[in-house]
């Protein structure tokens, strides 16, 4: 199989040149790892940002649902992934209900 | 895992040119990890791709690639397979191009049984066009070519299939890019003409006038419309009418070839063999 | 070519021959009066030499496979009439614009539309010139005899290899149906005349398909060998890959019409009969010619020194020579089974208004007594 290593203590990471900003990672994501930012010289003012690697589960929705090979995730052998808890959850809804950005007066539940 | 896409991509072609959330790019990793996981060389496959966003397909592997005039890819593809039986062929075409104005190849692609992937990308409308109704653009859905609402009734691409004679025949959606990444390599082991209907998002051209601005409200709408075919097969005719069933719907490995069937015309024609007769085949008509 | 193999055969059935001898290893088409016997005739000799032939669904499905095939390296051929030709009209524009090599045969019918599907007639001239929308350089070749409906499907199978582009060879009905004796060239004579299309060998990185000189056609790899490229239709780069650069697309269409314009010599190719003395100039091409041949007797006869000037190559038409010669005969007189669509491009390449013409157009053949009649009225 035809596998790319993850940079060191990386559980996932992103090509911001390929990435158009369609929120669907963010979407998909159910532990409030990834958010858009505001980037003016992007086609839609916006691109992805992994904001709380420490949250990844290595569930690997992002990866799958990404239609642009702009976001990849760590195999289980190179990171270990934390499990889904209610801080994360929080987060994710959060960001959800944000458009897809982490509010910037966002505090972290516990 | 971090699948390494870049081995069969075109990489100088990157950035897709589709639209942001298009689910074609969903389509294309999950038949590049599909074509990885089988360990098919780039030099033993062609790809055809029609018009259309989904004919873009073609630009982005690393393979031999061929972009054809609109509703045709089946036709092509059966003048490469033909001539070099040993290769791999597949096709990628959208819902116009294979069931409009391709609908005839399609018919006699299925018909024939050829070993060619066929791989439908139906986003429900015309979308690289800019928004015109397409055989399976639901009716009521607004349309560029009907803006007071679409009146053009649709028909299901599997069920053709299947009556037409396709041996294999699934669907799959972009919301389960591993299931469809199994039915194509289902589909490309599969010996005979693999039909696989992938049901994709168009939030742009689709979407966007008929309340689904976004590609996740797409998406959803698409989960909405298709159920798996194990719970299909229970539910009655007027719950069906509104579903369209995924999963591997029909794989029939007893019918004969096209390619293998004229090896049998070659052998006949080189005295290895005597005529072809109706003993030859299990279906008289 | 030197002949010396005597056949007794039709105008289809030559045809056929002729493209498998040649080299073709695939046939795609669809049954049409009067060009189906060329597929029923095939469709038994390819498979005995390991080729394939598929009779498809449509008009349109029998030029795609043909291109399919020649794309991924093979000599292929299809078969049809003038409504076949207005089917596969955009299929063939993609093949001048992809330059894939393949060999289109129209025996030509009563047209337009259904027509009159078991009569002569030559009304596809214009038509071949332009099958498709768009800027491009037709080549087509027309058969004026039964031996030439071998030999020109061979020359037709070589120039399509050397300009990497569609080649239409017309027959018309009566040739097609014809049943006589031909003079071949045998078939070693044929083997060693074939020039295959070129080949890059050097590094797949190093490999750019669509990039040549501006009046050469692209080399094109056979598929599954390594060279992994793209085919479009659209305008393309040099790896044939889709864009619209002012310049590139610029060039690409010049290109088009120069790699065939530039080197016309090759490609050109007519009869002169009994031109030497002619006081009056008969144009005439296809089984007409035949009839035409028949009537410059008869006028010899009667002191009437008529010669013929016969096109094998229709397009690009021989216009020079053409043109030599009407600058110095007054009576020029164009003989064709159309309303007249050649006679249109004698006037063009002489730059004559007076041209005068025989024109015949329900389906019958023209009779020598027609033409010898005719020209007595100049």
């Amino acid at each position: 199989m035809a596998v790319i290593t993850a940079p060191a203590n990386t559980p996932v990471w992103v090509n911001t040149d390929r990435c158009k900003a369609c929120d669907i990672c963010v979407d998909a994501c159910p532990a409030g790892v990834l958010s858009m930012q505001a980037e003016p010289t992007s086609t839609l003012g916006a691109m992805i940002s992994v904001i709380a690697p420490e949250s990844c589960i290595g569930c690997n929705e992002c990866e799958l649902s990404c239609p642009d090979f702009a976001i990849y995730v760590a195999d289980r052998k190179e990171f270990k992934f934390a499990k889904l808890n209610d801080s994360s959850r929080a987060r994710q809804e959060a960001i959800a209900n944000n458009k897809h950005r982490l509010p910037a007066d966002y505090k972290e539940a516990n | 895992m971090a699948f390494n896409y870049d081995k069969y991509l075109r990489t100088e072609k990157m950035p897709t040119l589709w639209c942001w959330g298009c689910g074609d790019g969903v389509i294309l990793k999950s038949f590049i990890r599909a074509i990885d996981k089988l360990g098919i060389d780039k030099d033993d496959m062609c790809l055809v791709s029609g018009i259309g966003c989904s004919g873009r397909f073609s630009s982005y592997v690393d393979m031999n690639t061929v972009h054809t005039t609109h509703g045709r890819t089946i036709a092509y593809a059966t003048g490469i397979k033909l001539a070099n039986p040993t290769k791999h062929v597949v096709c990628v075409a959208g819902d116009g191009d294979a069931l409009a104005i391709g609908g005839n190849h399609t018919i006699h692609g299925c018909r024939r049984n050829i070993n060619i992937t066929f791989i439908l990308i139906n986003n429900f409308i015309y979308g690289l066009t800019n928004s015109q109704t397409s055989p399976t653009t639901p009716q009521g859905f607004w349309t560029v070519s009907q803006k007071v609402g679409n009146i053009d009734p649709t028909f299901d691409a599997c069920e053709l299939a299947m009556a037409a004679g396709a041996s294999f025949v699934a669907r799959e959606t972009v919301n389960s890019p591993k299931k469809i990444e199994k039915v194509i390599i289902e589909g490309i082991k599969h010996k005979g003409f693999s039909f696989i209907e992938v049901n994709s998002n168009c939030h742009i051209n689709l979407g966007r006038k008929n309340k689904m601005n976004s590609a996740m409200a797409n998406l959803d709408w698409i989960d909405s419309i298709t159920v798996s075919k194990k719970k299909y097969d229970t539910m009655t005719p007027e719950e069906q009418m509104n579903l369209l069933p995924t999963g591997i719907l029909k794989q029939d490995t007893e019918v004969r070839e096209y390619c293998d069937m004229y090896e049998e015309i070659k052998k006949a024609h080189q005295g290895q063999r005597g005529k072809i007769t109706q003993d030859d085949f299990e279906k008289k008509i | 070519m030197s002949a010396t193999r005597e056949v007794i055969s039709t105008g289809n059935e030559l045809a056929a021959i002729a493209a498998v001898d040649a080299g073709c290893m695939f046939f795609g088409g669809y049954p049409l009066t009067p060009s189906s016997e060329v597929m029923h005739v095939i469709s038994d000799l390819l498979p005995a030499k390991g080729g394939a032939s598929i009779q498809m669904e449509d008009e349109i499905a029998g030029i795609c496979t043909v291109i399919g095939a020649s794309m991924s390296g093979v000599r292929a051929l299809t078969a049809t009439s003038g409504p076949g030709m207005s089917l596969k009209a955009e299929n063939l524009g993609l093949a001048q614009m992809a330059e894939t090599p393949l060999v289109c045969i129209n025996v030509m019918r009563g047209g337009p539309s259904t027509g009159l599907p078991t009569r002569v007639s030559q009304g596809d001239i214009l038509q071949s010139k332009n099958p498709s929308h768009g800027d491009y350089k037709s080549i087509t070749l027309c058969a004026g005899n039964l031996a030439e409906c071998y030999t020109e499907v061979v020359r037709a199978f070589n120039i399509a290899d050397r300009f990497m582009q569609p080649v239409i060879v017309l027959l018309d009905e009566t040739l097609g149906h014809m049943h006589g004796k031909a003079d071949l060239p045998t078939i070693e004579a044929v083997e060693a005349g074939i020039v295959p299309r070129k080949k890059f060998d050097g590094p797949a990185e190093e490999y750019h398909p669509y990039e040549c000189g501006p009046t050469e056609p692209a080399t094109l790899n056979p598929m599954f060998e390594g060279y992994r490229y793209h085919f479009t239709g659209l305008h393309h780069d040099k790896n044939g890959f889709p864009t619209e650069e002012i310049e590139t697309c610029r060039k690409l269409i010049q290109r088009l019409e120069d790699k065939v314009e530039a080197h016309k010599d090759e490609i050109e190719s007519y009869e002169e009969f009994m031109m030497d003395d002619a006081d009056v100039m008969i144009i005439a091409y296809g089984s007409v010619s035949l009839a035409a041949k028949e009537a410059i007797k008869h006028l010899r006869e009667d002191g009437i020194k008529a010669g013929l000037f016969r096109p094998i190559t229709i397009w690009p038409s021989p216009d020079t020579q053409m043109k030599a010669y009407t600058d110095k005969i007054e009576k020029v007189l164009v003989v064709e089974l159309n309303i007249g669509q050649f006679h249109a491009e004698v006037q063009r390449a002489t730059s004559r208004l007076d041209i005068e013409g025989l024109f015949k157009v329900n389906g019958r053949a023209i009779s020598p007594y027609e033409i010898v009649a005719k020209v007595k009225e100049l």
